[in-house]
Order: structure tokens, then C-alpha cells, then sequence
């Protein structure tokens, strides 16, 4: 994977493989993470249509006729270090990011956006998520 | 550090419960201890939320326990520390001041009859080592902030304690991102479980301390740490206290004040990493007991303290096509 580009199709198939087949997400996706969010890299945005903790529909450029709770936007290379195996500081996990983006005002983080609570209550679950687009980069990993 | 333990095999921590008060009220207060009687009292301070099995790596450290008496804590309403009986704590939240803070620290080493401890925490533990340094410099050797800073806004969240949202899972993986994911996965996923059995209210009671009450910016000429020795040591990974907040925490206090950064590790360093951790800590308490002749570096890496960083994993295989 880690020879395949970040954000093209072929990536986003194989993530979708990987969030579906983690172990992890069968337990605390709790068959109840079902909301819908979007992955901004750049200018790209792709909706993950999201059913019980696996990822049913992956859709380039929602428009109004798609529904999302939250999402997550950052520019390509800040999702270039969220991804490294090892990621550098304050890009490895969504809440580091956002906290450096929200709280102190940084340049150069993920930032949250949408229902604050509908966050919190998939907290667990949509943070998993994200955190196996490393896993599904480099191949592996935990 | 002894991390083969076989059947059988009793680990040398022993647990007792000394009563002590807090603001006028009587607490029954649980402790961990491991180390002979007359060794340097070490007091460990928890982080929020947390209770004192996030020491547990530190308590059965040989080397150190050599030397030091190690007492890890509970904070009154957390873990084994249950809630005052004489008081009708469920009609009221649970809020945690400087105030109170500080209190239930001296009263504790008062109640155990420490004789010149060092004092180490971490997250609000690190922050209080600001107001002990302030208001009890007397009353310690030295202090030890691990991840401290003179403000940590933001995490004062409604979310971690509300009817609509699993406090639960939430109060532990918003931590989640505070360790270095080079930290071996399973005392990262410990340390969230250890989270994870909080009360309710606990964490985000304890946060009003760490984000809103805790705002030293303009007071660090008050801090006394060229009376007491105090050591600012923050990861790398650390995302609210960052090393560099540590440094001007320390640049802001003047004499006596030391900054340091502890590189390839984040905010729950005794519990995320305690291998690494008890490593770089043996280099700060021989600063302490004047048994280090160089003066600490800025940073110290794994390298410098012969350690070996894990492997990231185990590593997961995709699902098969």
C-alpha cells in the first residue's frame, strides 16, 4: 500500500478492506457506528458511508443530496504525516491535531468539523477508523 | 525491570489506607508503597481521572526502589480513594481546586510523616508542582513536573461528562492521542483501561483544576524553586504541555528551575512506556540526590539511556484479499 498514493481509488478500496476486516472495530464499532463523515485531503472530499462499524460506501465529492455528521479537513501534507507509520508529533491521532488547529491556534493540523456530539458518542470508534488509514498505508502495523 | 513474572511470583508492591483531611473533612486515602523505610520518599501523583496503578512499572522498578521509597497515591474520589463518608458528595459536583489540591498532597506527607520527599506527578500533577513550589517550598526535597506547564487550556469538555455520551470510553480515548505511538501498544491500551474505571464526573472535576484554575503566566516569578529544586519534564508527543512549554515555564521561573525534555514519549510517560520512562527518571532523581555530576542535557533520547525502542506492532496483516 505503501507504494499507492494517498487519497487515489485504488487506496481507498484498500482502506475500506481494512477498516472492514479490523478486529478492533468489530468490538467497539459496537455494530452502532453508523454515522457518516468525510475525509478532506486538500481540495479532495470523500464521504464514508459508514453501517455498523464498517465502511458501506466510500463517495468522491458529496454533494447536498449526501448526509454527514461530522469531518475531518487538512491539507495533503499534514494527511502525509498523519498516515507515516511513525507519525510525527501532534499529527499522530485526530484529537492531537485538532487540539494544536482549535486550541492553539497552529498551522499545519487536522481540524474537526460538524456535530460535536455525535463525535463524542463514536468517539472510540470513528477515531479507529482514522487511525487505520496507517495501518492501511504502510502495509500493517497495530 | 521485572516484567517475567511467572506463578507464583508475588510482586513487592503492598497497599494500605491512611486517613488524613482535606478542607476540615476526614478522607480515607489508598497507597501503593515499595522500597525500604528509610529510603528517599518518593511521592507519585496520578494524572486526571486516573488512579495509582498508572505507577505500578515505576513501583517495581529494582534499581529504583533500591534507593527511593516510592508511594503512589490515589486522590480522594479516585480508585480505592472512595468519597468522604461523613459528606453528601452526590448533591454536588466533583471540582478540583489548586487549593485542594496542594491540601490533600502536604496532608498526605504530613499523615505519612515524609521526612523531605520528593514530589512527582503528572499532567495535573505536573502542573501542582507550580503551586507546591509557590506555597510549600519548604515542605520538600524536591519537586518533579512531568508534563507541566504554566497554563493547559481546552480540555475542560463538556463531553466528558455528559448523559448523551459513553464517559467511559470517551474519558479515556480523548487521552488516547496524548502517547507517542512508538510507546508499546499494550501498555498504551493499559493505560487507557486504567482510564476507563474513573467515576463519573471524576475526570472532567479534575480537568477544572488542570484548564481553568491552573493559570500560572503570570505568576512564575512567584515560584520558589530556588528554595526547592523543580523539574519541568515534558515528551515530545506531549500535545498540551509541549517541551517547549516546559522550557518557557522553566525560562520564566529563573533559579532552580529545570527543563527537560523526555524525546520519543508522550503525556503518560510512567505508564505508556515505563521502561523508557524509568530510565530517563533515574537521570532526574541522581540530579536530585547530587549523584549525577553533568549537568542534565536538554533532551534526553532513548539512546542516551541505553534503551531500545520497540518495534511498532505487533504489526497486523490486511485482511486477506
Amino acid at each position: 500500500m505503501a507504494d499507492t498514493e494517498l487519497g487515489t481509488h485504488e487506496w481507498w478500496e484498500s482502506y475500506k478492506e481494512t477498516v472492514n476486516g479490523d478486529p478492533e472495530m468489530e468490538v467497539r464499532g459496537h455494530d452502532k457506528f453508523s454515522e457518516n463523515f468525510y475525509v478532506e485531503i486538500g481540495d479532495e472530499r470523500v464521504l464514508l458511508e459508514m453501517d455498523g462499524g464498517e465502511v458501506e460506501n466510500l463517495v468522491p465529492n458529496p454533494t447536498m443530496n449526501h448526509q454527514w455528521s461530522f469531518g475531518v479537513e487538512g491539507d495533503r501534507e499534514t494527511w502525509e504525516e498523519f498516515v507515516q507509520e511513525t507519525p510525527p508529533a501532534f499529527n499522530h491521532e485526530i484529537i492531537a491535531s485538532h487540539y494544536r488547529t482549535a486550541v492553539r491556534n497552529e498551522d499545519g493540523h487536522l481540524q474537526l468539523t460538524g456535530d460535536n456530539k455525535r463525535i463524542f458518542q463514536h468517539l472510540r470508534a470513528f477515531q479507529r477508523t482514522l487511525d487505520l488509514m496507517r495501518v492501511a498505508h504502510n502495509d500493517g502495523g497495530s | 525491570m521485572p516484567e517475567n513474572y511467572q506463578s507464583g511470583d508475588v510482586e513487592p508492591i503492598s497497599g494500605s489506607y491512611v486517613h488524613t483531611e482535606v478542607e476540615g473533612v476526614d478522607h480515607r486515602i489508598y497507597f501503593e508503597e515499595n522500597g525500604p523505610e528509610d529510603g528517599v520518599p518518593l511521592l507519585c501523583q496520578h494524572t486526571a481521572g486516573n488512579n495509582c496503578q498508572e505507577w505500578r512499572h515505576l513501583l517495581t522498578d529494582e534499581a529504583i526502589t533500591e534507593e527511593f521509597r516510592v508511594i503512589a497515591h490515589d486522590l480522594p474520589y479516585h480508585g480505592k480513594s472512595v468519597p468522604p463518608t461523613s459528606q453528601k458528595w452526590w448533591t454536588e459536583d466533583y471540582t478540583m481546586t489548586a487549593e485542594k489540591f496542594t491540601e490533600t498532597l502536604v496532608n498526605l506527607a504530613d499523615a505519612l510523616e515524609l521526612e523531605d520527599p520528593i514530589y512527582m506527578g503528572s499532567s495535573m500533577g505536573g502542573n501542582i508542582a507550580l503551586e507546591l513550589a509557590d506555597w510549600y517550598p519548604e515542605r520538600f526535597r524536591a519537586l518533579i513536573g512531568l508534563e507541566c506547564g504554566a497554563h493547559s487550556p481546552g480540555f475542560y469538555i463538556d463531553w466528558l461528562d455528559h448523559p448523551e455520551v459513553n464517559t467511559t470510553e470517551v474519558n479515556a480515548y480523548s487521552c488516547w492521542g496524548l502517547m507517542a505511538p512508538q510507546s508499546p501498544e499494550q501498555t498504551r491500551r493499559e493505560t487507557m483501561y486504567l482510564y476507563e474505571q474513573g467515576a463519573t464526573g471524576v475526570f472532567k472535576g479534575d480537568l477544572y483544576y488542570y484548564s481553568v484554575d491552573h493559570d500560572y503566566r503570570d505568576k512564575l516569578d512567584q515560584v520558589n524553586a530556588d528554595e526547592c529544586p523543580l523539574y519541568i519534564a515534558n515528551g515530545e508527543y506531549d500535545y498540551l504541555t509541549t517541551p517547549e512549554d516546559g522550557r518557557q515555564t522553566a525560562e520564566g521561573i529563573g533559579d532552580g528551575a529545570t527543563a527537560i525534555e523526555f524525546a520519543e514519549i508522550g503525556h503518560f510517560p510512567m505508564s505508556e512506556h515505563p521502561e523508557l520512562f524509568n530510565a530517563y527518571i533515574t537521570e532526574v532523581l541522581a540530579d536530585v540526590t547530587g549523584d549525577r555530576d553533568e549537568e542534565l542535557p536538554d533532551v534526553l533520547e532513548p539512546d542516551d539511556v541505553g534503551i531500545e525502542l520497540h518495534q511498532q506492532g505487533p504489526a497486523r496483516e490486511k485482511p486477506a484479499e
